[in-house]
């Protein structure tokens, strides 16, 4: 991919400048708040160092969609309950290993003596099963529709290789729902959403549709270059009536990668999900189906995990919802930062809290 | 919520596809676009593509990106900018606000 | 050789003394060395510097180089982060029962031919053997004692608001050669390690800035005159280009201003970043020097590093600031800002 030339990234900044102003005005509002929902967004932002681009009037605050951050203390629990067991090998993506859970994390486990390690694909866990007969190998599988779908098509090539010792704990979340909380919570005033880009290249844009049908609220798909978020901005400030557009349309198509939904679909089915600051949303989940059960880490063992314990003064909920800017947090910059991180906002290298830390200092 | 590479195909083998980047070469799954083909880009995440790069939006994209670099270098010329809050001058340096 | 180093080799018996002349002593012998002393006499004239590293890289053998080189060139470039001329080096092994002799050998090979290039010798060491699954092969630690060339004092302290900072070559490279080796996230990648001793190139820098005598402003010929114009070195190993400018901000209580443009990067390092959600600025270096140098200095240290090979890629990537003291800020390709933290766990490829 090409990324734009300055000149070109100026042109859209300068445009954004003068329609965002004239939005506003025609909303009636001082400034408009957009999210934007994927985390791989706001470390874009960040690392493009977009928001010196943006005009007084365009706020960006970041939504619910690092897999991490929205993992609930519960579930972090029982992945590290799973990789106390001395027959476990824990595999999971990087994302996971500093996150604190109610009494430990991941990487405190494996100084401890649990084999946990860090996988860049599930099929990668799929092997070291096939690899290690003797050893039980847990997937943790966190992530969106796009990375469930990788999961399922492991889970698949384990159970035609006979690969028995492997099965995963399926904590995966679907897009969609925790939007239509959001709004519905109505705390916040969101103008707009820069809907996930890889996320969409699976499911497709259709799912979005309620956000301006019944919220009046307009979503534009966007890539992950600099160009990709000023031209989904623009877009977004352009809309005279709410509407979902994609923006990111050489890798997202309007109905998604059908055979991905399909795959996904014959693995998992969706089920009810406890997001961080949000609390349970009904169907927002996705658990492994019945005929799968073999490969369920949740019922081959007896997981126990004890009560959740969330960090005394968090409010990475708030910060999730788009209401509570993270410098306003008690525990911002001084009990909790990236060496320390309290919540899980703050340990990944694109949640809010993070983001908003790298920042301080340099233009307060 | 989730990095992916645009990557091409340049072998595939059964379910596997072999992949570069820029001086990079992976193995991936195509179980996820099985009309991939040799040749075409491919979005990779996480050892597994998952979506085949529609080639003319991507060249559409960047024409529009190169008629906007040259629309800016064109009105620089002219001297004629919009107002943008002293955040960029001209040449992409940033004036002390 | 052939057969396999036993746990008796490390006993100090007669296997001991049979591995110390038949790998080390044919490997590295000099006058010093050959002595097999437990201790060396060295007569250094003017002040000495002193440093130590151990070595645990896994594979032991990389494209670009190997623990051997990795465990000579680690301990020259420490040295000469405070120019100083290496005169002496220690190398202490730790191996594994069991381990190949002739991988040992093809180790000391590559350590001697670095501290030829690096023009030192390993003078004295010891080694032990442990265990079979008590170490991953070997591990090296080497310790070296140098002399200093300059009269004054290099480090923080010495940085000033507008001083330069050159990078000595492109980042990451070491880094992704590694990783590709060990084949955790199996990908192959058109990168070799950087891994290279360099005094060699700090040694031209302070010649250049020492005889800086062209007809310009007095200001260099003063601030070169003891090359007082060389202010901080540094060679940005593990955490990077970025921990060494944000440990520099720190302790220097000053900013600094880095153009993300200047800085080389190979495609190939940056698409494996793209790939894993890596930062190239925090990739380990084995062969790069970060130099601050007073702005008068700035294009006679450039010109003098990239003359030398290991330096041709170099270039000025920034600037100390008054502004923003303790905080480094990159501005970007777009020519925004955005601000360059210190990496805070181990390197781990990420989804998200």
């Amino acid at each position: 991919s090409v990324a734009a030339s300055p000149a070109a990234l100026r042109r859209l900044a300068d445009d954004l400048f003068v329609e965002a102003r004239a939005a506003a005005a025609r909303r009636g509002t001082p400034d408009l708040t957009f999210m934007e929902v994927c985390g791989t967004h706001t470390m874009a932002i960040a690392r493009y160092g977009l928001r010196d681009l943006l005009p007084p009037e365009v706020r960006l605050i970041s939504g619910p969609g690092c897999p991490v951050c929205v993992t609930a203390m519960g579930d972090l629990d029982r992945v590290i309950a799973l990789a106390r067991l001395p027959a476990v090998t824990l595999t999971t993506f990087g994302d996971l290993i500093r996150v604190p859970a109610s009494r430990s994390s991941l990487a405190a486990e494996r100084a401890a003596g649990a084999d946990v390690r860090v996988v860049y694909s599930a099929r990668d866990a799929v092997e070291i099963a096939a690899a290690e007969p003797g050893r039980q190998v847990v997937f943790a599988g966190i992530g969106f529709e796009t990375t469930a779908p990788t999961v399922a098509a492991a889970l698949l090539e384990a159970r035609t290789r006979g690969v028995a010792n492997f099965s995963v704990l399926g904590l995966h979340k679907t897009m969609p729902l925790p939007l239509k909380a959001l709004l519905e919570l109505g705390e916040t005033e969101i103008a707009g959403f820069l809907l996930p880009g890889h996320v969409s290249v699976v499911t497709g844009s259709a799912g979005y549709q309620f956000l301006a049908r019944d919220f009046g609220v307009g979503g534009v798909v966007a890539g992950f270059e600099a160009h990709d978020v000023l031209r989904a901005l623009l877009s977004l400030v352009r809309q005279a009536t709410p509407a979902i557009e994609i923006e990111y349309a050489r890798a997202v198509r309007p109905e998604g990668n059908l055979v991905a939904q399909g795959l996904l679909a014959r693995v998992m089915e969706p089920c009810d999900a406890d997001w961080r600051g949000l609390g349970v949303i009904p169907g927002s989940g996705l658990r492994l189906r019945g005929e799968f059960a073999a490969l369920d880490a949740e019922r081959r063992f007896a997981i126990h995990a004890g009560e959740p314990l969330e960090p005394a003064g968090c409010r990475c909920g708030e910060v999730l919802r788009g209401v509570l800017d993270p410098a306003e947090c008690a525990l911002f910059g001084a009990r909790c930062t990236p060496e320390d991180p309290v919540g899980a906002c703050m340990v990944s290298s694109e949640g809010a809290c993070a983001a908003r830390y790298r920042y301080r200092g340099l233009d307060d | 919520m989730c990095l992916a590479l645009p990557m091409r195909i340049t072998m595939i083998d059964g379910q596997l596809a072999t992949i570069v980047a820029d001086g990079l070469e992976q193995r991936a799954s195509i179980v996820l676009v099985p009309d991939a083909d040799i040749g075409d880009y491919v979005l990779v995440h996480a050892g597994y593509a998952i979506s085949v790069i529609d080639e003319d939006e991507a060249n559409e994209t960047y024409g529009l990106l190169a008629e906007l670099a040259e629309a800016a270098a064109w009105e620089d010329s002219r001297g004629r900018r919009p107002e943008t809050g002293g955040r960029l001058d001209r040449d992409g340096t940033q004036e002390d606000a | 050789g052939t057969g396999r180093v036993l746990l008796g080799h490390g006993s100090g018996g007669k296997l001991y003394r049979d591995l110390v002349r038949d790998v080390f002593l044919t490997a590295f012998s000099n006058p010093l060395l050959d002595r097999l002393d437990d201790a060396v006499a060295l007569a250094p004239t003017g002040r000495i510097a002193f440093t130590t590293d151990s070595h645990v890289v896994q594979p032991l053998i990389f494209p670009g180089g190997d623990i051997g080189r990795l465990a000579v060139a680690g301990t020259v470039n420490d040295l000469a982060t405070a120019a100083a001329r290496p005169l002496a080096l220690a190398a202490a092994f730790i191996i594994e029962e069991g381990f190949a002799f002739d991988e040992l050998e093809a180790i000391c090979a590559s350590m001697a031919a670095t501290a030829v290039e690096a023009g030192v010798p390993i003078v004295t060491g010891d080694t032990k053997v442990v265990e079979r699954g008590a170490c991953d092969g070997v591990y090296v630690t080497t310790t070296g004692v140098g002399e200093i060339v300059i009269d004054h004092e290099l480090g923080a302290q010495a940085v000033c608001d507008g001083d330069a900072v050159i990078l000595s070559g492109g980042v990451g490279d070491h880094a992704v050669a590694v990783l590709a080796a060990r084949g955790d996230f199996h990908f192959s990648a058109d990168v070799r390690s950087d891994c290279a001793p360099l005094w060699g190139l700090v040694e031209a820098t302070v010649g250049a800035v020492r005889d800086v005598t062209s007809p310009v402003s007095s200001a260099i010929a003063d601030a070169a005159g003891g090359a007082e114009a060389l202010r901080f070195l540094r060679d940005p190993t593990r955490g990077g280009l970025t921990t060494v400018l944000a440990e520099l901000a720190e302790e220097a209580k000053l900013g600094i201003e880095v153009e993300e443009a200047a800085i080389p990067v190979s495609p190939a390092v940056r698409s494996v970043c793209d790939l894993l959600g890596y930062d190239p600025l925090t990739l380990a270096n084995e062969g790069k020097m970060v130099l601050v140098v007073a702005p008068e200095a700035a294009d006679t240290v450039v010109a003098a590093l990239r003359a030398q090979p290991l330096g041709r890629d170099a270039a000025q990537v920034g600037v100390v600031t008054a502004a923003h003291p303790g905080r480094v800020a990159l501005r970007t390709m777009f020519g925004t800002r955005r601000v360059l933290d210190m990496p805070v766990g181990e390197l781990l490829p990420r989804i998200c």
